[in-house]
């Protein structure tokens, strides 16, 4: 990577702060992340598969990466209606709704864990409508899903908003005068435009619920093979001084958000195709 | 204070924005830019200013080189062509910043910057606005605070970029005319980038006619209009018509197989009668009328070649021209230039 | 993580003649809104519900126990370090990517967001292999009698870590957005490069910094996946306020676990407000 300014600048200070945004990146993120890299390659290549192929890791993969899956496709469906409420209908109160859907954001974790926690154990808010009916949320695989669906709704409504609002209104009343319905503008116009967004939004979300910790751990109820993800793992194989076996695995967990990064790059290259 | 333009160049990556251009601007002028976008003009303005730097060359103030001298230092009045006031200040805090930004040596009191700024106010005619901001100000308003923003500084030079671009018709015209008086008071060696021929006609002193890179002609807007140094300026500065080839009943005298003849569309003569040997019979096709001036659009006999002609109301009239109507048509000045010369 | 604060518009459609009948438009509004109201409202009324259910007295005691009072302390020194860390690195970056053009500027761009997408336990779990006992500078360290990890420069470190980006990114896209023609005029008009950032850049991108701060904050504040990793949970020592959420409710205090989480979520909302309110301000000045 080569890195200097074009002369045509006469704005000052372009060297001190590029120098001090590479050493200040490099000391805080990309040397501690490569000593995770370094780390890993100094396993063993079958102790490194011993660590990320046992069979309680493999099904902990499968139930991060299902129910985050899960998560993502609950919150794009969900995500694109409230966004196209947000922007389209007026309704007292939108302002507060609107700012309330950063919740997420803003909600430690560990709050949003013990809180969905209660509120869906059997005796709960929530829960004690669903229990009886013999739906368990609390500390099975749905209850992960719930609290994935938590942190990635704003994702989906915050890259899909922006993309509503810019919608030209004439290319809706272009389409009504040349006699589609409202539901065939919406499929055949409307759609494919925000398409991109929708699945950033999506790929968002997804990248975040795997990463997620915090708002889990608590509703989850981590019972190997049924209901324990993944960065559980890692943090369980540490506290057992298993370093080698943590950082195996959390190798694993870095090339998935890798190519998550990778294949949201594309996405957001892909949705501007259209652009002047 | 002049200003000498000595062979500057410059690249931006595989684009040529400057080739090798020299221009000397002299004391007290007001000088035009003329070009169309991506000819350079802004870019010439911009290394002026020390905005930008050239890649070769050197720029010369009143005989002195400045090429390596600071933006800060230049002492140049710089206008933007989106004004680029300062949306977090006043109308007054935006003129005064030039002085208020002087080290505490050489800041003048605050008394004097009041002063001096409610002058400038004064002088563009908006004293009463002082405590807007600039989001609450008109098009038009907002040109004429950045400019006596740039001229609290007392710049020896002042330079415009595209100052009336952003501007509505109306407003363009009256501000036009506004700076050409204000030129007239104050005589500071302006230069502005234009890409309108008659804004360049209506206000400057002197014409730089500039194509990709490179200046075409450089005069008093009459030099420039009447005696274009090639088809690039002759095109530039109104509606020509082209004749092709050799010689066309006697338009285009030179025997010369490349020459090309060039007639301003108002220097086309329309009559009911052959003239002279140097008329030749068209009919006419389309008539359009634009307000003053009627613009009537011709097919020649013999090559079915488009011409143009424009002509006042009145002639119009008192021709009485009809559509399909068989006429003839006498170039009143005819340019030749030969073939090579593409624009 | 949330989307560029530019990317705002808060553009309202008026009456528009073109649009669905009234009773789609309603039945999609309650849709949306019990969702919301479901995994938004729902959960946040809960916490304060859990917090006060057995009266303020208890709430209060719950909240001055020493342990919870050592772990706000924690809480607020780890933030009062990382954020003013991140702002001056936001601010420096921003001005070198906006305002400046050169090879190599998206990659840049992708890796100052990195940490957003990276598991914050992976984030802790860098610190532990470089600090730890068996990482690089581990036998260093406890030769010297230095400890990181399990301590408090390590839960510093591993916030710095995860709220990285967030002035930067927001900064970013704020200053391309202005452009540098203002920057370029002060410079004409014979300012120094301090005094064009400090009287134009700064007032310019000022709600663009309250934002960046106020998220980069709330993160910092709360951050539990990280935090746990390199804390080593010492209580009253090594608990940030988080972690001692997760320890009263690991024990089944559950009246002051929900206390002390009301704290959190009580900032969650001030943060909300502060952002809502800088996102309106952002907007009116882009607009100008």
């Amino acid at each position: 990577m080569k890195l200097f300014a074009k002369h045509n600048n006469v704005l000052p200070g372009f060297g001190p702060t590029m120098g001090y945004t590479l050493l200040y990146l490099s000391l805080v993120v990309l040397i501690p992340l490569s000593a995770l890299v370094f780390k890993t390659a100094g396993l063993s290549w079958s102790g490194f598969l011993e660590a990320v192929a046992a069979p309680r890791v493999l099904a902990s993969y499968r139930i991060t990466f299902g129910a985050a899956l899960a998560a993502a496709g609950i919150n794009a469906v969900f995500g694109v209606l409230v966004a196209w409420v947000l922007v389209r209908y007026p309704f007292p109160g939108k302002r507060l709704v609107d700012a309330l859907v950063d919740l997420p954001f803003a909600l430690p974790t560990a709050v949003a864990g013990i809180t969905l926690a209660t509120v869906y154990s059997a005796n709960g808010w929530v829960g004690r409508y669903l229990e009886p009916r013999g739906i368990k949320v609390a500390f099975t695989p749905l209850g992960i899903i719930i609290a994935m669906t938590f942190i990635g709704l704003p994702f989906v409504v915050r890259t899909v908003q922006p993309v509503i609002e810019e919608l030209d209104a004439e290319i809706e009343e272009a389409a009504a005068c040349l006699g589609a319905s409202r539901w065939q503008t919406f499929c055949r116009v409307l759609f494919p435009l925000l398409t991109p967004s929708v699945l950033t939004g999506f790929a968002l979300a997804f990248a975040r619920g795997v990463g997620e910790y915090g708002s889990i751990i608590f509703i989850a109820g981590n019972m190997p093979m049924v209901s324990e993800i993944t960065p559980l793992i890692i943090i369980t194989k540490l506290e057992q001084y298993d370093y080698q076996g943590a950082t195996a695995v959390a190798t694993v967990m870095l090339l998935a958000s890798f190519v998550l990064l990778l294949v949201i790059n594309l996405l957001q290259k892909w949705s501007r195709r259209y652009a002047e | 204070m002049s200003i000498e333009i000595e062979n500057i160049s410059k690249q931006f990556g595989d684009f040529t924005a400057l080739d090798n251009v020299s221009l000397t601007i002299p004391t007290g002028e007001l000088v035009a830019l003329l070009g169309p976008s991506g000819c350079g003009k802004t870019t010439l303005l911009r290394i002026i200013a020390g905005l930008e730097a050239a890649d070769r060359g050197r720029i010369l103030f009143n005989g002195e080189n400045t090429t390596d001298r600071h933006v800060r230092e230049r002492k140049v009045g710089f206008v933007f062509q989106h004004y680029a006031l300062f949306k977090h200040m006043t109308v007054f805090d935006n003129v005064a910043f030039g002085l208020t930004v002087r080290p505490k040596s050489s800041r003048p009191s605050k008394g004097e910057i009041r002063d001096k700024v409610m002058n400038l106010l004064k002088l563009v005619q908006l004293d009463f606005q002082s405590d807007r901001y600039p989001s609450q100000l008109s098009g038009g308003q907002r040109q004429r605070i950045a400019l006596a923003r740039a001229l609290a500084v007392e710049p020896q030079v002042l330079l415009l970029d595209e100052p009336f671009g952003a501007l509505d018709a109306q407003v363009r015209a009256e501000l036009r005319r506004w700076l050409r008086r204000l030129h007239d008071e104050i005589h500071v060696t302006s230069v502005f980038v234009t890409h309108d021929q008659e804004e360049a006609l209506e206000v400057a002193d002197r014409i730089v006619v500039m194509n990709k890179g490179r200046v075409e002609q450089a005069g008093t807007p009459d030099l420039v209009y009447d005696h274009p140094a090639n088809p690039f300026v002759l095109n530039f500065l109104g509606n020509v018509n082209l004749f092709h080839g050799r010689t066309q009943h006697g338009v285009g005298v030179q025997d010369n197989r490349n020459a090309v003849s060039y007639v301003r569309s108002h220097d086309i003569e329309i009559d009911r009668s052959q003239q002279d040997s140097t008329s030749f019979r068209a009919e006419v096709k389309h008539v359009q009328k634009l307000g003053p001036s009627v613009r009537v659009t011709l097919v020649m006999d013999g090559n079915a070649e488009l011409i143009e002609a424009e002509l006042t109301r009145d002639a119009f009239q008192n021709l009485g021209l009809q559509h399909g109507e068989k006429v003839y048509v006498r170039p009143r000045q005819v340019r030749v230039f030969v073939e090579d010369y593409q624009i | 993580m949330s989307a560029p604060i530019t990317k705002h518009a808060a553009r309202q459609h008026g009456s528009r003649r073109i649009s669905e009948p009234a009773a789609v438009r309603w039945l999609l509004t309650a849709i949306a809104l019990a969702f919301l109201a479901l995994f938004l409202a729902l959960p946040l009324a809960a916490v304060f519900s859990q917090a006060f259910e057995k009266g303020w007295e208890t709430y209060l005691a719950a909240l001055k126990e020493p342990d919870t009072l050592a772990a706000v302390k924690l809480t607020l020194l780890t933030a009062a370090v990382a954020v003013p860390l991140n702002l001056v690195f936001g601010v420096a970056a921003s001005w070198a990517i906006a305002k400046f053009s050169f090879t190599g500027k998206n990659l840049l761009i992708t890796l100052i967001d990195l940490p957003f997408s990276v598991s914050p336990v992976i984030s802790g779990l860098i610190y532990v292999l470089i600090f730890g006992r068996q990482g690089w500078l581990g036998p260093w360290l406890e030769a010297h009698d230095i400890k990181i990890v399990f301590a408090v420069p390590g839960i510093i470190l591993a916030t710095v870590f995860v709220t990285f980006p967030f002035i930067a990114r927001e900064l970013i896209p704020l200053m391309e957005s202005q452009g540098k023609d203002e920057e370029e005029a002060a410079m004409v008009l014979g300012a120094s490069g301090l005094q064009t950032f400090f009287r134009v850049t700064l007032p310019n991108i000022k709600w663009g910094i309250i934002y960046g701060v106020i998220l980069c904050n709330a993160r910092a504040m709360g951050e539990f996946g990280a935090v746990s990793v390199v804390s080593g949970h010492i209580r009253g020592m090594t608990n940030t306020v988080p972690l001692q959420v997760e320890i009263l409710y690991n024990e089944y205090n559950y009246t002051a676990a929900f206390a002390v989480a009301s704290l959190l979520a009580f900032l969650a909302l001030v943060t909300l407000v502060v952002k809502t309110i800088a996102e309106w301000q952002v907007q009116r000045q882009l607009q100008d």
